[in-house]
């Protein structure tokens, strides 16, 4: 039951990390609006990025956390039966999930450093690849995370 | 730029090195049996069950950033290509996604 709460619940801060990293990554990509008409997208890009960047970084750990919780978990009832079942690829699923959940946590003190007041122009480059790296780490184990979890449904 | 320490951007350089070194050589600090509940250094005969490396490799992949990004003087931390910080995390992010296909096949 508890482990269920805690799936539950890393579900749904990686909803909120979601949300917050693509808004800061579409912010770093983001072009002004020609004649000032604003679409869906400019809207949704036009946030204040340095305000994501403590958020970012707190929800990504704590979903890191929740995820390091329930992986025991995972060791011992659900790979055994994926690797009963033949599932090879649903475990190289899970094995790059947890690679980029690695190289996303290692790189969170250097989007700190370069996230810092006042931000340097000459480091807009750093600070937009920096959040795009993470933005698509958070995307793929986000679906991956998703597909894994609901495997018996989608491969029924 | 920012009044931050630069060691940040030496450790986050080396952390997806390390880690990726410490999975492909399982250098792992230590392993975790989750059905015995055992930390062990060694690995533990089969009847205690699966071993978890994870924890260990990133454990590890810290340590080992951190102690290196404390000894970097501040002078070559400051001094070090920006690049760096999105160019290796790439390079990582594919090569992972190649050895790791060895599943898929």
């Amino acid at each position: 039951m508890i482990v269920t709460v805690l799936l539950i619940v890393h579900g749904l801060l990686a909803v909120v990390l979601l949300g917050a990293v693509t808004h800061q990554a579409l912010a770093m990509a983001n072009r002004p609006a020609a004649g000032g008409k604003k679409s869906f997208f400019n809207r949704f890009a036009s946030v204040n990025a340095p305000a994501y960047v403590n958020p970012i970084i707190f929800f990504f750990v704590l979903t890191a956390i929740g995820g390091g919780l329930i992986y025991p978990q995972y060791r011992v009832d659900v790979r055994p039966v994926l690797e009963d079942l033949q599932m090879r690829s649903a475990n190289g699923i899970f094995e790059i999930k947890e690679h980029f959940a690695a190289i996303g946590l290692g790189l969170l003190p250097a989007y700190w450093f370069y996230w810092q007041a006042p931000l340097a122009p000459e480091f807009t480059a750093v600070r937009r690849y920096l959040t795009w790296i993470l933005a698509f780490l958070v995307w793929w184990n986000f679906l991956t995370g998703h597909v894994l979890n609901n495997i018996r449904g989608l491969l029924a | 730029m920012s009044r931050a320490n630069p060691s940040f951007k030496v450790f986050s350089v080396l952390f997806g090195i390390v880690y990726i070194a410490c999975f492909y050589y399982d250098w792992g600090l230590f392993k975790y049996y989750p059905i015995t509940r055992e930390f062990s250094y060694v690995r533990l005969p089969p009847s205690s069950g699966p071993a978890i490396l994870w924890y260990g490799w990133l454990a590890a992949a810290a340590v080992l950033s951190a102690a290196v990004a404390l000894a970097v003087p501040r002078k070559i931390a400051d001094r070090m290509w920006d690049g760096l910080l999105w160019v290796v995390p790439t390079a990582l992010l594919i090569g992972t996604l190649i050895y790791e296909k060895r599943w898929f096949l």
